[in-house]
């Protein structure tokens, strides 16, 4: 229903939304459009204009109701959502980059998503050739839909604790797939609730009564015709959650079915047909490979994750204007709520942050890629390359678990600062920011809750520091940092922070490796138990991840190319980035930076009430530039107050007048009249 | 229907097992603390008389409410306060009695404005002859009201507001107007689909005496008038209405919008109490609002921070319960045969869950001192002396403002801590936490009210400043000069062996931040603007005070003493766990100005994770005591009997709608559900 004329000639009071950000744009001299393709490449912008033509104007991708729908119907127009992406990927023969690009813009999870992801990887890295030549074909047409099964409703991060079976039956070459109990249900399997006919199930292998730990097999759980369970399967969706609705995360259970030997996904371990025999994998670490690549992609995502709720707070603060400054004589006008300082330590930092991680995601995924060819290489090198490989292997391993623990929590904890930070209309649903908010959560907690993780961190660098002891350091980062605080442990640190960038890095270096230490000290000569280290090692886990991201920021902003692409004012604006994102986490951490010697409390004070307060007052000019470079399109932001052209106010009256089908209910609001309604009494049934 | 899911069973131990144990290892007696904590005011016996009441009625049935788009979820929750209405005539419920009933149907209730701001600003604002025409029908809720005071356009800043109320001499009657979009009414609960009157904030706008063309703004009022037909329930001509939308929470609140075209109300509209418009002169008079409006101020307040108890004691429920059942990975120093450890024997599980636990305790404790202080102060409020209150007035903004913070932080901590499932429906924590994070920013937003506090506390120190040697004029007054004095000499305080020492090192803390802001302010006249993120942090540090001493007092209180010896030791363990970790978060703070020690501070981990240690063995007698019902929880994790697994998979399979549904997976097809919608349909209903 259209609002009345006079509703619709009215205009929002004083400076027009529109006309506050063009100021804002005019007065940075940050290089918006080098910055953007130097953080995505020409060819990724360009790719985004290419598939918003093909999307913003199917009507079946339309966002408008997203909020309002129940749950059944949501995932089915969000199966139509995947369906039709599905359709263009083969119409306009679409690669990797540009399916992924193109559910990013789409902004919510497809029940195909799972199939996509971690079903196809799976079958890449761990199927033998002639079981690519039968499942990934297949897959890839869509022919087959799978998901990867592994967590139980008993178990998520101990793989180890896995209580589905397949049992080995020598006499008819079959394994048979077992649920035990109630708590071997697979269940958060996404996919799996309603689309999938196929699973990767990770069950416990056993031979002749004896357990070979969780191994993959590809199982049917659905007929290709009717699209019912098979028999003796039991699956189903496990209900609503906080976000992801669109995802038909699953449960599934097997009373002893079967499956053909060729099931068992052979890349690395497999049984031999004939004497029953298991053959051990070659590389065991390389099991573990597709979680690494999940977790390098979590990181790299980060940036972007924040990067739209920073854009959206960004914007709308410019936008908003409340009190006028208390300080101020006479009647200025009320002040845009960016220029508050309460809301720039919210804001700024974290606007920091999304640079941060991005850098340091790109970083990571050099890593991940460098470290794939060296094992591919392996298998036919020898043992010194292979030793070569596993060690990058263990810095990899150890590196993507801290970052990824730090940056999903970062990005995470981020939508919310930004959610609030916009106040009242930070609340709707047409902020844009709670469901993304809601969506990214389960990144905290899933391939591994953060706080677990971060004991592999500590293991490795347990390890390292017993080898840099020991006189055996690997030739790597980690061990390098170890080395330079063990030779000037005596003679004390003195790091310059607040003028010297360098000496930044080496005092997050020097933090990180006294934590270290101290953490060896307490496990290897005062023998305290590992349970109750485990606080401690989560810190530690946390300094030293903060290293990584200050180091790899550091290094990226002074890069040759950085400079040469960007020119000198916008290269200058991100070292200021660089110096807020460094001294605010130092400022936070203070109390570590101060206890490990890495500075002194004077240090401390300076940054706390002098340089960080200066930094936000250099960056301010440029934050909606600095937002802007993240190129979001507004279709993708799907957001009344981070609209590119600031008109936040006629936005968010549009949809609520106009887009919500709360306004077409006339209610009857008398408590001792039954009905609800008064404009459909039919529909007020319950 | 039947299937071989029936017969499983959760692997043993299950959670019935496991949770009588923890309950049999804990000497605190549940009902004593229980009545402890909820036995004033007979709390827990109405719980007890209401739940059976509430629990048998279908409509207040929980279990496909998270299932149901915006528009059916809606008229659910209008459904179910239409019956507690019935019931509440039904059994002659009092107020409270009523509120309890709300609190256990966990709703927010359609008619909430109704009964808090629309009649309470009545009462207070209208005169003798207001009062006595509305009231009776706002109590048969014949006149159903909401209260629009915030627009789309300002919030805080209720000065901002630009919805108009012109004075029209000829007819003697206000003319309500809105000029611009801005000004439109919003986020107004019970407006956008319930309410028929409204009272509205204006600004009061009359004719100049000597030139009655030009209008004087006499800043916002309030105005009571009808905003829908009696009969039809639709707007009156000239008013546009309507609900704002899907938010992050509040589905079941008809947030409003709302305009006016030149509405004419009469002359009584205005509520007159304090502020009048003589009709025949049009000369405005004003009354200050007496002591006793501010006294409700803190009222309010406080029964925020109550209600904020009982919601984080609901998340702490569910998280202690869950994770005590919940196993996951085995000790890393314990043999190979030894059983999964339970998660709560983690350190870095208790380390967030704990601290939390003793949060709710500390909440308990300052929300009884803030009532008992209202309620105290009361009479002398009406003798005309009310420092102690107005003390307390400027204190509850920094309290609002923390203890909202802590437990909206603290649900999404408990919910993440329990790992994936705490993102499941299941968890019972979503719509609490959807719900709850609504408080951070409305009410005043928690970053803006606390300048109210940093402000009355540098006032504070500069009359401390300025009569240094003058007796204390009360106990604020007496520890600042203390300070200034020089005669607290701040540490070394004895922290870790005298309760008492705790609260001097928090009152040392909030002291010192108190004065560099006073002297920043008053002495280097530092921008107010540029001392926000100090001042900030000022009132917080002043509010954790607050609270370290209020827990303090009341553990030392002849109401305590009276309790059995053993739930005194763990009441003042969680007590040392609650001052201890929030000393840890800001522990470089604490440093800096010499409230603690370095040695102190190091010494401090392991004293936490001694006090947890101790603490953990009473952890589920601990959350038992607060006897939230199994029906308010509505959560499988969270039941107080354990069955957790039977609960979630109940829920997956029996309960979720999504289950009945069979899709078509293949993307080439365009049929969505089997025999059901299909693409075209699906693009024909957007």
């Amino acid at each position: 229903m259209s609002p009345p004329d006079w509703v619709k000639a009215l205009k929002p009071a004083g400076q027009p939304g529109s006309e506050l950000l063009a100021q804002e744009r005019s007065q940075s001299n940050v290089d918006v459009d080098k910055l953007a393709e130097l953080l995505h490449t020409r060819a990724a912008l360009e790719r985004q204009d290419r598939l918003l033509a093909l999307m913003k104007n199917d009507k079946i991708f339309d966002k408008s109701q997203n909020h309002t729908l129940g749950r059944t119907e949501r995932i089915q127009r969000a199966l139509a959502k995947g369906k039709r992406l599905q359709q263009l990927s083969v119409q306009h023969n679409w690669n990797y980059d540009d399916f992924y690009a193109a559910n990013d813009l789409l902004g919510e999870p497809t029940p195909y998503g799972l199939h996509a992801s971690m079903f196809m990887v799976t079958l890449r890295e761990q199927c033998t050739p002639e079981q690519k030549k039968a499942f990934l074909e297949r897959a890839e047409k869509y022919e087959i839909i799978g998901c990867y099964a592994q967590t139980e409703l008993g178990h998520g991060s101990n793989v180890r604790g896995l209580e589905t079976r397949a049992v080995w039956n020598q006499d008819d070459k079959t394994f048979t797939i077992h649920s035990p109990s109630l708590t071997a249900s697979k269940w958060w399997i996404g996919s799996l609730g309603r689309t999938a006919n196929h699973a990767v199930v990770m069950a416990q292998l056993y031979i002749n009564g004896k357990n070979y730990g969780p191994h993959p097999f590809l199982v049917q759980i659905r007929d290709m015709e009717t699209h019912q369970p098979l028999e003796n399967v039991y699956v189903g969706d496990i209900g609503p959650k906080f976000g992801y609705n669109t995802m038909d995360n699953g449960f599934l259970l097997f009373n002893n079915v079967k499956i053909p030997h060729f099931n068992m996904l052979a890349r690395f371990s497999r049984i031999d047909k004939d004497t029953g025999k298991y053959m051990r994998p070659a590389l065991p670490a390389l099991v573990y490979g597709t979680m690494v690549w999940v977790r390098s992609n979590i990181v790299l995502q980060a940036g972007s994750v924040l990067a739209r709720g920073v854009t959206i707070a960004v914007r709308y603060c410019s936008v908003r204007k409340q009190f006028q400054d208390r300080d101020a004589t006479g009647s200025v006008g009320e002040n845009q709520v960016l220029n508050y300082k309460m809301v720039q330590i919210r804001l700024l930092p974290l606007l920091a942050t999304m640079y941060a991680l991005h850098f340091t995601g790109r970083g990571m995924m050099t890593l991940y890629e460098e470290n794939q060819k060296r094992m591919m290489g392996a298998a036919q090198a020898g043992p010194d390359e292979l030793r070569a490989g596993a060690e990058l292997l263990a810095d990899l391993h150890a590196t993507s678990c801290g970052l990824k623990a730090l940056a999903s929590t970062t990005a995470g904890e981020g939508l919310e600062v930004c959610r609030r930070a916009m106040g009242g209309h930070g609340y709707s649903q047409y902020s844009g920011v709670g469901h993304w908010y809601a969506d990214y959560l389960p990144n905290l907690t899933w391939e591994g809750d953060n706080y677990m993780l971060t004991q592999q961190v500590a293991r490795y660098l347990l390890k390292s520091a017993r080898s840099v002891l020991a006189g055996q350091a690997a030739n790597n980062d980690t061990c390098r940092i170890l080395k330079n605080y063990l030779s000037r442990r005596n003679k004390g640190a003195s790091f310059d922070v607040l003028e010297q960038d360098k000496d930044i890095v080496d005092a997050f270096a020097w933090r990180a490796s006294h934590l270290t230490f101290e953490a060896l000290k307490h496990r290897d000569v005062e023998k305290r138990s590992w349970n109750s280290l485990l606080v401690e090692f989560w810190r530690l886990s946390t300094a030293h991840s903060q290293y990584l991201v200050v180091k790899n920021f550091y290094d990226a902003v002074n890069s040759p190319q950085l400079s040469a692409s960007l020119g000198p004012e916008t290269t200058a604006t991100l070292h200021k980035l660089f110096r807020l994102y460094a001294l605010h986490t130092l400022e936070r951490e203070a109390a570590e930076f101060f206890s490990s010697s890495a500075v002194t409390t004077r240090q401390i004070s300076l940054a706390q009430t002098t340089a960080v307060s200066k930094l936000l007052d250099d960056i301010r000019p440029h934050a909606v530039s600095l937002v802007d470079s993240w190129k979001f399109d507004d279709w993708q932001l799907d957001s009344s107050l981070g609209r590119y052209d600031g008109d936040v106010y006629p936005d968010l009256f549009r949809r609520a007048s106009q887009e919500n089908p709360v306004n077409d209910l006339v209610f009857d609001p008398y408590p001792w009249n039954a009905n609800v309604l008064k404009n459909s009494p039919k529909s007020s049934k319950l | 229907m039947p299937d071989f899911t029936d017969r499983l069973r959760p692997k043993q131990p299950d959670g019935p097992e496991i949770l009588a144990l923890e309950r049999v290892d804990s000497d605190i007696v549940v009902e004593e603390l229980a009545h402890h904590l909820l036995g004033q005011n007979g709390f827990l016996e109405r719980q007890t008389r209401i739940l059976p009441i509430i629990q048998k009625e279908p409509l207040f049935d929980k279990t496909q409410q998270q299932n149901l788009s915006r528009p059916k979820r809606f008229k659910l929750a209008l459904a179910r306060a239409k019956q507690l209405r019935r019931l509440s005539d039904q059994h002659g419920w009092s107020l409270e009695e009523y509120k309890l009933a709300e609190y256990l149907v966990d709703d927010v209730s359609p008619y909430m404005l109704q009964m808090e701001m629309f009649a309470t600003t009545i009462e207070e604002q209208g005169t003798d002859a207001q009062r006595a025409l509305w009231m009776p029908r706002i109590k048969s809720w014949q006149v159903i009201g909401a209260y629009a005071q915030t627009e789309l356009g300002h919030g805080s800043n209720v000065r901002g507001l630009e919805l108009e109320a012109r004075w029209d001499r000829g007819n003697r009657e206000f003319v309500l107007h809105s000029p611009t979009l801005t000004s439109s009414k919003w986020w107004n609960g019970t407006l956008g689909r319930t309410a028929n009157h409204a009272v509205v904030m204006a600004q009061l706008l009359l004719p100049r005496p000597d030139s009655p063309d030009q209008f004087v703004s006499h800043g916002p009022q309030p105005f009571v008038i009808q905003v829908r037909d009696m009969t039809t329930h639709q707007p009156l001509d000239g008013i546009v209405i309507g609900d704002i939308g899907p938010k992050y929470g509040y589905a079941t609140m008809d947030n409003a919008y709302m305009l006016f075209d030149s509405f004419r109300i009469p002359h009584s509209a205005l509520l007159s109490r304090y502020a009048k418009v003589d009709p025949l002169t049009c000369h405005f008079s004003r009354h200050a609002m007496p002591a006793v409006v501010y006294g409700s101020l803190t009222a309010v307040r406080s029964r925020i921070v109550q209600h904020a108890r009982l919601v984080l004691a609901r998340a702490v429920t569910v998280a202690v319960r869950y994770t005590a059942i919940r196993r996951q990975f085995r000790d890393r120093d314990a043999p190979d045969t030894a059983p999964e450890l339970s998660v709560l024997d983690y350190p870095t599980v208790q380390i967030r869950i704990l601290p939390l636990l003793a949060t709710t305790y500390a909440l308990h404790y300052v929300g009884q001192t803030m009532q008992a202080t209202y309620e105290r102060t009361r009479s002398e409020i009406k003798s005309g002396s009310f420092a102690s209150l107005a003390n307390m007035h400027s204190m509850s903004s920094g309290l609002k403002s923390l203890c909202t913070m802590l437990v909206a932080d603290g649900i999404e901590v408990c919910r993440r801590a329990m790992g994936g499932h705490g993102y499941g429906g299941g968890s019972g924590l979503i719509q609490l936490n959807n719900d709850y994070l609504s408080k951070p920013t409305v009410e005043g937003d928690n970053w803006m009210i606390t300048q109210q506090t940093a402000s009355y506390l540098i006032k504070k120190m500069s009359a401390a400043v300025a009569a240094v040697d003058d007796p204390p004029t009360d106990a604020m007054d007496g520890q600042y000069k203390l300070f200034l004095q020089g005669r607290a000499m701040g540490a070394p305080y004895r922290i870790f062996h005298e309760d008492y020492d705790l609260v001097r090192s928090f009152q040392r803390r909030a002291t010192v931040l108190a004065h560099n802001a006073y002297i920043e302010r008053e002495v280097k006249k530092r921008s107010w603007n540029s001392m926000m993120i100090q001042l900030h942090k000022l009132s917080r540090a002043q509010s954790q005070s607050i609270l370290v001493s209020t827990f303090f007092d009341a553990l030392n209180s002849e109401n305590n003493l009276s309790l059995s010896e053993p739930l005194r030791r763990t009441l003042w363990d969680l007590f040392r766990l609650f001052a201890l970790t929030t000393m840890e978060a800001d522990s470089y703070d604490f440093l800096a100005s010499k409230a603690a020690s370095g040695a102190q501070l190091d010494t401090l981990p392991g004293r936490i994770q001694e006090l947890m240690g101790r603490i953990r063995p009473h952890a589920v007698s601990l959350v038992d005591a607060w006897m939230i019902p199994d029906f308010l929880l509505d959560s499988a994790l969270g039941r107080y009997d354990g069955r957790v697994y039977e609960d979630l998979f109940n829920r997956a399979h029996r309960q979720n709608p999504l289950n009945r549904m069979t899709v078509n997976p293949n993307y080439w097809e365009d049929e969505i559900v089997k025999g059901g919608d299909d693409m075209k349909n699906i693009r024909a209903k957007l």
